[in-house]
């Protein structure tokens, strides 16, 4: 499950290929090795043995979560897609799947009426050119899925909703 | 030049400043230098800003809004003779420039560090300045005035010829202010500045003069002994605009030639002793590509920009005020005014440059601050303080200093890669690209330079390299990203790779 970040309107994904014996991270799939040593938002980055000087701080402004990025003379604002955000939805009820970013459904895993588990799948969405796998934010039976294969949908929607199992 | 010891006997036992921000604090460091008490005013929802803080006592003004408080100028004054203070220094903005002000500063007993108020009165309507430059053989624009008979000013607009620029008679920062190129728009336009100079000013008086194309915004720093002995401490450039305000000033100007110099100097000392000013000022001059300057208007106060001619003269221009206010005259002859090098201010505001440069608000999370020799940061800022809109989107003031011009702008724009501020939008990035440009460092500027190089001040395209760098220091910051790699752990998972 990688993490989305957002730049210049543009979505990224980062995931962790190796953590040891060094960090290897894959960034829309180009390969990194990564040494990290930054301490109170300021330090240094090796990237594939070239070290840079970065400073970064996290906004969260409501619902969004913005990390300025300072590398080189030059600030980036990335915005950041909590990978739990992304699968519980943002008002935490763990009720919801919510979408991280406009795009249109792939594929419907499960069907209303289906009990499902804490990080199974159910939506594949497709999001500037990316597909995200969405996951059940906790344990119980899909009260309603509300997108079918191909229904677009913005930033924000709901695309299915959860109710707890029998006995929960 | 080393600036004179503090006297035994400080001028004022206590100061009160009536500004905030980073001039309140500015303000303060040079009273203490002089061995003087500062008292500071904020209003409760500042309680905890840094000009504040580093003065020696700070007193809470009352009002609806913090600017409100900061325009009462009865509560301000009453809170300086109730904290036993003998002068108050208004900084720029808010009441410098109020002759109502100065006036009462001045029947409480109290000394105004500026000059008196019919001066603050005369420069502060744009007309009378304007007639008063003229009278005493300073160039002025042709112009026309608006008065009742709307149709008499755009037959007498036209005989003046185009392009006209419209302004409010009181006010600035641009407001009322439009440039108009035929008579077809000219009736609309002076309607349009005539409620703006109403809503903006509470006076709709506006007038039209001749607009100079490609115009240099120079400006002289002028000192007055209150009884006619005037001096100036050289020119700046202020070319470099946006929305009709300053960005990036520099001293001396860029490339000027030295007649045309010399004679913008002496016009501004000229009018400076007719009007037997007393304090320190600035004229500033609209300069045309053929040489031509016309008097622009008089600031009767310290100016935002007052670091780079501090920079090159060697001299602390508040300690300057302090000193002519308490009758110790100036500090030296014209003879006897150095200047050397170059020095250059660029504006730090939160903004978004490439977006029409909007103010922008949000919290100050990160603060790492250029250092080393000729480099000053004028700022109040601290780390956790929140960028709100209730003042001025002005953050900060970065100045460097340089043997030459070129020098100047390396140094500066070494500063401006280091300078760090995160967490609300800056327009750090964006005072480096036009500092880098070849019309920049060439000197071809005039005061619609960010419009002409619009284009090539338009942020770069990110270098694919750096970008990744950029998210993967992103990712490193998300908590959960962390967690995900100190452990294997949900929902990571259980989730595994969705992606071939």
């Amino acid at each position: 499950m990688p993490l989305h970040l957002t730049l210049d309107g543009e979505t990224h994904a980062i995931e962790i290929v190796r953590r040891k014996p060094r960090l290897v991270l894959e960034v829309d799939g180009r390969r990194y090795e990564v040494v990290e040593d930054v301490d109170q938002g300021v330090g240094s980055l090796v990237v594939d043995g070239a070290r840079v000087a970065v400073a970064r701080a996290v906004v969260e402004e409501g619902p969004r979560e913005t990390c300025f990025v300072r590398i080189e003379g030059r600030t980036h604002e990335i915005g950041l897609i909590d990978p739990r955000e992304e699968t519980a939805g943002r008002d935490s009820s763990r009720d919801e799947i919510h979408a991280p970013m406009p795009g249109a459904v792939v594929t419907v895993h499960r069907r209303a009426g289906e009990a499902v588990a804490r990080g199974e799948t159910v939506v594949t969405i497709e999001s500037m050119k990316l597909q995200t796998a969405l996951a059940a934010p906790r344990d119980g039976v899909l009260a309603e899925v509300l997108k079918s294969a191909g229904d677009t949908f913005d930033k924000d929607a709901v695309l299915a909703r959860l109710v707890p199992a029998d006995g929960d | 030049m080393t600036p004179p010891a503090a006297p035994a006997q400080p001028l004022f036992c206590k100061v009160l400043i009536a500004n905030r921000g980073e001039i309140a604090v500015r303000i303060a460091r040079t009273l203490r230098a002089m061995g003087i008490a500062s008292a500071a005013i904020h209003h409760r929802a500042e309680r905890d800003a840094r000009h504040a803080r580093v003065a020696d006592e700070a007193h809470e003004i009352a009002g609806d809004t913090p600017v409100a408080a900061h325009l009462d100028a009865d509560q301000i004054v009453a809170i300086a003779r109730a904290c036993g203070a003998n002068a108050i220094h208004p900084g720029y903005g808010f009441l410098s420039e109020n002759a109502a002000f100065a006036r009462k500063v001045v029947a409480a007993g109290l000394v105004f560090i500026g000059p008196d108020a019919a001066t603050i009165e005369l420069m502060g309507d744009k007309i009378s300045a304007r007639d008063f430059a003229a009278a005493h053989g300073v160039p002025v624009a042709p112009s026309v005035r608006a008065g009742e008979d709307i149709d008499a000013f755009v037959a007498a607009a036209e005989a003046t010829g185009f392009p006209l620029l419209i302004k409010a008679a009181v006010g600035g920062g641009g407001k009322g202010m439009s440039i108009v190129r035929d008579a077809g728009e000219l009736r609309e336009r002076a309607r349009i500045a005539t409620s703006e100079a109403q809503r903006y000013f509470g006076d709709g008086r506006i007038y039209a003069e001749t607009y100079v194309e490609r115009p240099r915004h120079i400006e002289v720093q002028v000192l007055g002994d209150g009884s006619g002995g005037a001096i100036h401490l050289f020119e700046r450039e202020c070319s470099i605009q946006r929305r009709f305000q300053k960005i990036i000033e520099e001293a001396p100007a860029a490339p000027l030639a030295e007649p045309t110099r010399a004679a913008i100097c002496d016009a501004a000392v000229r009018l400076a002793a007719a009007a037997r000013y007393g304090n320190a000022g600035t004229v500033e001059f609209i300069l045309g590509a053929d040489g031509r300057f016309f008097f622009l208007e008089m600031n009767t106060r310290l100016q935002v920009e007052h670091p780079v001619t501090e920079m090159i003269c060697g001299i602390d221009l508040v300690r300057v005020q302090i000193e002519i206010a308490a009758g110790r005259g100036l500090p030296f002859a014209q003879g006897a005014a150095r200047a050397s090098g170059h020095a250059i201010e660029c504006r730090i505001c939160a903004e978004d440059a490439d977006n029409n440069f909007l103010p922008a608000t949000g919290p100050i999370r990160l603060l790492r601050v250029p250092a080393g020799p000729h480099l000053r940061f004028e700022n109040a800022l601290d780390e956790g303080q929140r960028v709100t809109a209730d003042f001025d989107p002005m953050l900060a003031k970065l100045v460097a200093w340089g043997e030459t011009r070129a020098a100047a702008i390396a140094r500066m724009i070494a500063a401006l890669r280091e300078l760090t501020i995160l967490g609300v939008r800056t327009n750090v990035d964006y005072l480096a690209r036009v500092l880098a440009t070849e019309a920049f460092r060439a000197g071809a500027i005039h005061t619609g330079f960010i419009a002409e190089h619009a284009a090539a001040l338009a942020p770069p395209a990110r270098d694919p390299v750096a970008r990744d760098r950029a998210l993967i220091a992103a990712a490193l910051g998300q908590r959960g990203f962390r967690e995900a790699i100190a452990a294997v752990e949900e929902p990571y998972a259980s989730m595994g790779r969705w992606r071939n």
